[in-house]
């Protein structure tokens, strides 16, 4: 059979509708924060967070309790609290008796748990009975009735876009969902796979759903599960016919399988996540290799589902919707009996009885269990429910007044209560962020217009990281240094090619997609490699290989014992040591500028030369010596189709013609020395570099975006970060995001060489800038881990620098040092040292180097606000590391392009790494990745928990939490926009996705006029307007930040 | 031994189809006094009547012993009843008494081993009706997390499934070990199956605790006293010494 093309691109897209709600994941190499309900953000937060927890069956906001010690800690205040619970009854105007506000704040701040239980049978008017310690009425409702609301509900629960075998599992207490999932993984595993397995799967090359098949079907552990995978896979050689097989064979019907397919997707929504993303990643190596996408993914999971579902079928078991369907339709009571116990939804003194009554399966005893389970199910909830209420109410004095209401009064406040406690953490979020706005603009200073009369020692350009805002605030606090903000990869998208990698590194946000490409060239010669490294490289192979790891343990296991005992004992000493024994890095330049095409056709043509040089000693034999100009040109012309007398070298080279004739042919077909390749090399040396044009504008749009075109001082520090530690697959979640996870000391390098160039310089000047002659700009990178700042590229410093480089050093040591003692205590590392700054500055050293910290920094854990303006505005405040800080200056942006630029750039990716973290820090088992210590690197480039999971999307545990409560603050990203009122909200109306992410709640925004001295705030699609309070605040703006 | 009298002595040392009286009977008795009376007492009554008479036992009996207890060992493992579990178990381990009796074992012997058998399932009797107490019900994969809902329960609960599947040291442990060591030279093929029976348990034991301790704690739930705590630790406590003086020194 074979599914007709219309069809096939019919599940095609609905595959691609399908997986919308599902977020990408970027394999962890170049760990990208992202916002895990992305593919909602078209809806409210709100919305969004209720579709999000029920699709992926998390939390969307952290539990009452954790709010409550918030409230006890001053984070949240408790008028801003009143404030949102007012607003919610305005917003709800049921029958709202007096005094509610106080009973609602009660309920928030004394009970701990929810009051509202979830009920099923129990009505209002039972619970009313229950608290007014009333029997229960009789029902007034017929039996009938009440069966219909059951087959009702058991539809929704089990019909309603759920993956059939989930509500077998439901009805029969089987176990597919967890096996299907564990034959998906490990069908992933093998595929996907990036060089972590030894032997890998065949036929990759041929796509996911195809080299999967051909395995599938000569798979004999699924055979010996009773699995008849093959009678599926007969059906058809596509994918998408395998999937309109299944579909059809389960009885689902077409208008629900886009939401079937979702649901499938969000089982395992990291793995499927990452294929969305690989499906997408056309420059990638393995996707280029190996590729696959959801299509081939939906056809193994349903495939797989199928067997499943038929090895069950046989023990008699409903494993179609329409059977599940005729089931709940004519066998309603063994049903519903069936649901509650296998669902846990059962009253557990009747589980046992229930479960005899099913395994009996006479009619007449389910019938008598489901009327008596019925009638004891509504009794039991009615009276829990009335405890709960009755405990609370006990402690407001009210518990009379609500048993002695109307009955229909008492209905619309028990809907009241539980639209409240459903609504509770949206009122918890606001109230704690209108205290951290309030905490901002309190600190604030908008009243004060920095002026300098003498240029500052030195200037230095952070990324506007949050862990940058630390290091600023001492750099600042200890010399004449100024500092600014601005996205790590200096606005400059770059495809990096490192000396000795073979693959392109995209130096930018993940938003973006670089058209130039810069190369590391190394300044010395060709390195032999390290005797050491090719030790490393035997050992892996012999660690590798299917027999040997047994004789290497027994030959060289004390080696590994020796280095264990190095690494956890002295980490700084050994690993010190070790580095000592690799060679060190070479000196390099990148290479920045365009190429001619004479440039490029003299590389192609050294290349091409090379090579036939290589060949000549490799085909024929040939001494290096004999070798010479004019052969090789000859040759060279030969291969690439030329005309040219290239026989007459044959006695030269000792070789007949006929073989002289096969080595050109070689040459052409083996060595690709043709002139369809040296095309192709052509273009690819075409992206080498930028033009002196792009470079102008590269510089000056960086530099624009800060305010920053005059009273350049000396040096102008061009700071990236990255970090460093050990034993840690989340390393690269602790670089540059605004780099893709990469370090930031390439970017950083590249706009520092840009900006160095005479010409680009003289441009510079004519536009406007006022660069003195004596400015140099100098690359460096902060490594987060150990706050060190480390200059590079010294040697190209002019001469007339080099008596302030001292002074310079000093003052990063003294920053780096002091950052580092006010870092440590929140790390709580058992052995920390802050008594001094040197101390302190060692510690986060060792720190970095210890393999078995599971914590090396916070990152960007705690982040809360984005401030796009002066940095006059925050200099005065200890943000402590919670604020992205981004320079810039309205009075040089009149057409609001560079606000623009901010926006749609830094700011998304700070509202994706903020909600990384909201999302990691509530609910972190299932939108975060739980414990590091459980986890193991998956096909290298992912991890797992334990042998087998989903893969790890989120934060870990170690990252938001500390001992076992939320270290990072859940909030929305409060945006600050320094402008006129007007110009910052054209700029945001004019960017479409920020706006929309303003206008859905997911950012807060606020603009802070400088001229007006307003602030305006924008709150579910109002402006409201406040005055500043900073300049005029009493308390010390520092406190206020640190509470 | 007379037929009539191996049949009686047949339903307090249970063998299939007799021994469905004693779980019959232990479904019926919901307190936890008086099921651990049936726990203490049901195998005892049994050994006297053995002691009673004094005919031998025939080969086939202890055969019927090791395919009862094979069969109640293998029930156990699909129960979620913790009851009727601990009722299983318990006749699973009183069949094996045959195979000790047929080894020559003397009265007393037997005695400690019934008696060895029966203590931690007796102080599983009031676990049981702790948990029917807290919860409702004694029942796996509908509450669990009673490792972070109640530790100090799960403590004792822990211990006292690793006493009933015969964890070293415990008086279960050398009874089964003494079985093995006695049957193996005579009939190997026997203490082989006795050894599958152990197997099972162990697994039985291992279901309940994941069906129980395992997963997130979210109930509103008393734990046990810090007295009561320390009581169930010194009666194991006891155990452990019974067991390794008493049960072991006999070996």
């Amino acid at each position: 059979m074979s599914v007709a093309l219309g069809q096939q691109l019919k599940i095609r897209s609905m595959i691609y509708v399908a997986a919308e709600p599902v977020p990408y994941f970027w394999p962890m190499r170049s760990f990208i924060h992202h916002n895990p309900l992305h593919g909602l953000e078209d809806m409210s937060f709100s919305e969004a967070l209720d579709k999000g927890a029920k699709l992926f069956h998390g939390q969307a906001y952290l539990p009452r309790t954790v709010y409550q010690r918030y409230l006890r800690d001053g984070k949240i205040e408790r008028q801003h609290l009143r404030q949102e619970v007012e607003r919610f009854l305005e917003q709800h105007t049921g029958a709202v008796s007096t005094g509610m506000p106080d009973r609602l704040m009660n309920l928030l701040t004394q009970m701990e748990s929810p009051v509202m239980l979830p009920t099923a049978l129990a009505s209002d008017a039972d619970i009313q009975s229950a608290l007014q310690g009333r029997p229960l009425d009789a029902r007034n409702t017929s039996a009938t009735a009440v069966e219909d609301s059951i087959r009702e509900r058991l539809r929704q629960n089990l019909l309603g876009g759920r993956p059939i075998y989930e509500a077998v599992d439901s009805m029969y207490g089987t176990d597919i969902s967890s096996s299907l999932d564990e034959l998906v993984i490990k069908s992933c595993l093998d595929f996907f796979d990036e060089g972590q397995s030894v032997w890998r799967m065949p036929n990759r090359e041929q796509g996911f759903f195809a080299a999967w098949r051909q395995v599938a079907k000569r798979n004999i552990r699924l055979f010996l599960r009773g699995l008849h995978i093959n009678d599926i896979l007969a059906v058809d050689e596509t994918p998408e016919g395998v999937i309109d097989y299944v579909m059809t064979t389960l009885q689902i019907p077409q208008e629900s399988w886009v939401d079937y397919f979702t649901q499938e997707l969000a089982r395992l929504h990291g793995w499927a996540g990452f294929i969305r993303w690989r499906a997408t990643a056309k420059h990638y190596h393995w996707t280029q290799r190996f590729p696959g996408d959801l299509v081939d993914y939906m056809a193994i999971r349903l495939t797989l589902a199928l067997a499943l579902l038929s090895e069950c079928s046989r023990r008699r078991v409903a494993c179609t919707a329409e059977s599940i369907n005729e089931l709940i339709a004519t066998r309603t009571h063994e049903a519903y009996l069936r649901y509650e116990l296998y669902s846990g939804a059962v009253v557990p003194s009747f589980a046992h009885r229930i479960e005899t009554a099913l395994l009996r399966g006479r009619d007449t005893l389910i019938k008598q269990t489901f009327t008596d389970y019925l009638q004891h199910k509504r009794q039991q909830e009615a009276q829990q429910q009335s405890e709960h209420l009755h405990r609370w109410l006990s402690q407001c004095d009210a518990g009379a007044d609500l048993a002695q209401l109307p009955a229909q009064d008492f209905a619309s406040t028990m809907a009241l209560l539980r639209e409240f406690e459903r609504q509770e953490g949206m009122c918890w979020l606001r109230a704690m962020e209108t205290h951290a706005m309030q905490a901002l603009l309190h600190g604030v200073n908008l009243m004060t217009v920095e002026t300098r009369e003498k240029r500052p020692f030195a200037q230095a350009l952070f990324c506007i990281d949050t862990r940058s805002e630390r290091i600023r605030r001492q750099l600042e606090g200890i010399g004449d240094y100024q500092t600014f903000g601005i996205a790590g990869f200096f606005g400059v998208p770059v495809s990096f090619m490192e000396l000795g990698k073979g693959s392109e590194t995209h130096l930018c946000p993940v938003l973006l997609t670089p058209k130039n490409v810069v190369l590391e060239m190394s300044m010395n010669g060709e390195q032999k490699p390290a005797a050491l490294g090719v030790l490393e490289k035997g050992l892996h192979a012999l660690k590798e290989s299917v027999l040997t790891p047994f004789v290497t343990v027994e030959a060289i296991g004390l080696l590994f014992g020796f280095d264990m005992v190095g690494k956890t004992l002295a980490p700084r000493v050994y690993n010190h040591w070790r580095h000592g024994l690799h060679p060190q890095k070479p000196v390099t330049r990148l290479l920045l500028d365009k190429l001619t095409r004479e440039q490029a056709d003299s590389i192609v043509r050294a290349v091409q030369r090379a090579v036939i040089v290589k060949a000549l000693e490799q085909e024929l034999g040939q001494a290096t010596e004999k070798l010479n100009d004019e052969l090789i040109r000859d040759l060279r012309e030969a291969a690439m189709g030329h005309d040219c007398q290239y026989r007459q070298h044959a006695r030269e080279l000792d070789v007949s013609e006929a073989q002289l004739d096969d080595f050109i042919q070689r040459l052409r077909e083996g060595y690709r020395i043709n002139a369809a390749f040296a095309q192709i090399q052509l273009e690819q040396l075409g992206r080498i570099g930028f033009t002196l044009d792009e470079q102008v504008r590269f510089v000056s749009q960086a530099l624009k975006s800060i305010g920053l075109t005059k009273g350049f001082s000396r040096f102008v520090l061009l700071v990236g970060h990255g970090s460093s530690s050990e034993n840690n697959p989340y390393e690269s979640a602790l670089d540059c995001g605004a780099c893709g996870g990469n370090h930031g000391l390439v970017s950083a390098r590249v706009l520092a060489q840009m900006a160095n160039k005479a010409d680009v310089r003289k441009r510079l000047n004519e536009k406007g800038f006022q660069i003195p002659e004596d400015t140099w700009f100098v690359s460096a990178l902060h490594n987060t881990t150990t706050d060190e700042i480390s200059v590079s590229d010294l040697d190209l410093l002019p001469s007339s620098h080099l008596v302030y480089l001292d002074r310079l050093r000093k003052g990063l040591t003294a920053a780096s040092r002091l950052c580092a003692q006010e870092r440590l205590p929140s790390l709580q590392l058992v052995r920390g040292n802050t008594e001094t700054p040197e101390a302190a500055f060692r510690m986060t050293q060792r720190n970095s180097l210890d393999w078995s910290q599971v914590r090396p920094e916070w990152g960007l854990s705690g982040n809360a606000y984005f401030i796009i303006g002066n940095r006059t505005l925050t200099r005065q405040m200890k943000l402590n590391g919670r604020a992205f800080l981004h320079s810039y200056d309205y009075r040089l942006d009149s057409k609001r392009q560079l606000l623009e630029n901010i926006l749609t750039g830094p700011l998304v990716v700070g509202q994706w790494i903020n909600m990384e973290h909201y999302f990691s820090a509530v609910d972190n088992e299932r939108f975060g990745s739980g414990s590091k210590v459980y986890h193991n690197v998956a096909g290298r480039f992912g991890v797992m928990t334990g042998n087998l999971s989903d893969l790890r999307t989120g934060l870990p545990s170690q990252t938001v939490h500390e001992q076992g409560q939320p270290y990072h603050q859940p909030l929305r990203l409060i945006t600050v926009i320094e402008a006129p009122f007007e110009h910052a909200r054209r700029a945001v109306e004019s960017v479409v996705s920020v706006k929309y992410l303003v206008r859905n709640g997911w950012i807060r925004l606020m603009v802070m006029d400088p001229e007006s001295q307003t602030v305006f705030v924008y709150d579910d699609g109002d402006w409201s307007e406040q005055a500043c309070t900073g300049a005029v605040s009493t308390e010390s703006p520092k406190e206020r930040m640190s509470s | 031994m007379s037929l009539p009298v191996l049949l009686v002595a047949g339903l307090f040392l249970p063998l299939f189809p007799f021994s469905m009286l004693f779980n019959v009977l232990y479904a019926r008795v919901r307190h936890p006094v008086l099921r651990g009376v049936l726990l203490l007492v049901w195998p005892q009554i049994g050994l006297a009547i053995i002691l009673m008479s004094s005919a031998s036992i025939p080969p086939w009996l202890p055969v019927w012993a090791l395919l009862t207890s094979l069969l109640y060992a293998l029930r156990a493992l699909a129960l979620r009843e913790l009851g009727l579990w601990t009722s299983f178990i318990a006749t699973s381990a009183w069949a094996l008494v045959w195979i000790v009796l047929s080894s020559g074992a003397s009265m007393t012997q037997l005695q400690w081993v019934g008696l060895g058998i029966s203590a931690p399932l007796l102080l599983m009797a009031f676990l049981v009706a702790g948990l029917e107490h807290r919860f409702g019900a004694a029942y796996l994969d509908l509450y669990g997390g009673l490792a972070q809902t109640i530790p100090r329960y799960t403590t004792v609960l822990v211990i006292v499934i690793l006493a009933i599947i015969a964890s070293p040291l415990f008086p279960t442990f050398f009874a089964m070990l003494s079985i093995i060591i006695k049957v193996f030279p005579v009939r190997p093929s026997m203490a082989i199956g006795v050894g599958v029976v152990w197997l099972l348990w162990s697994w039985a034991g291992a279901r309940v605790l994941q069906g129980l301790i395992i997963g997130p704690g979210h109930r509103d739930v008393v734990d046990l006293k810090q007295a009561s705590l320390w009581l169930y630790l010194l009666l194991l406590a006891g155990l452990i010494v019974s067991g390794v003086y008493g049960l072991g020194g006999m070996l």
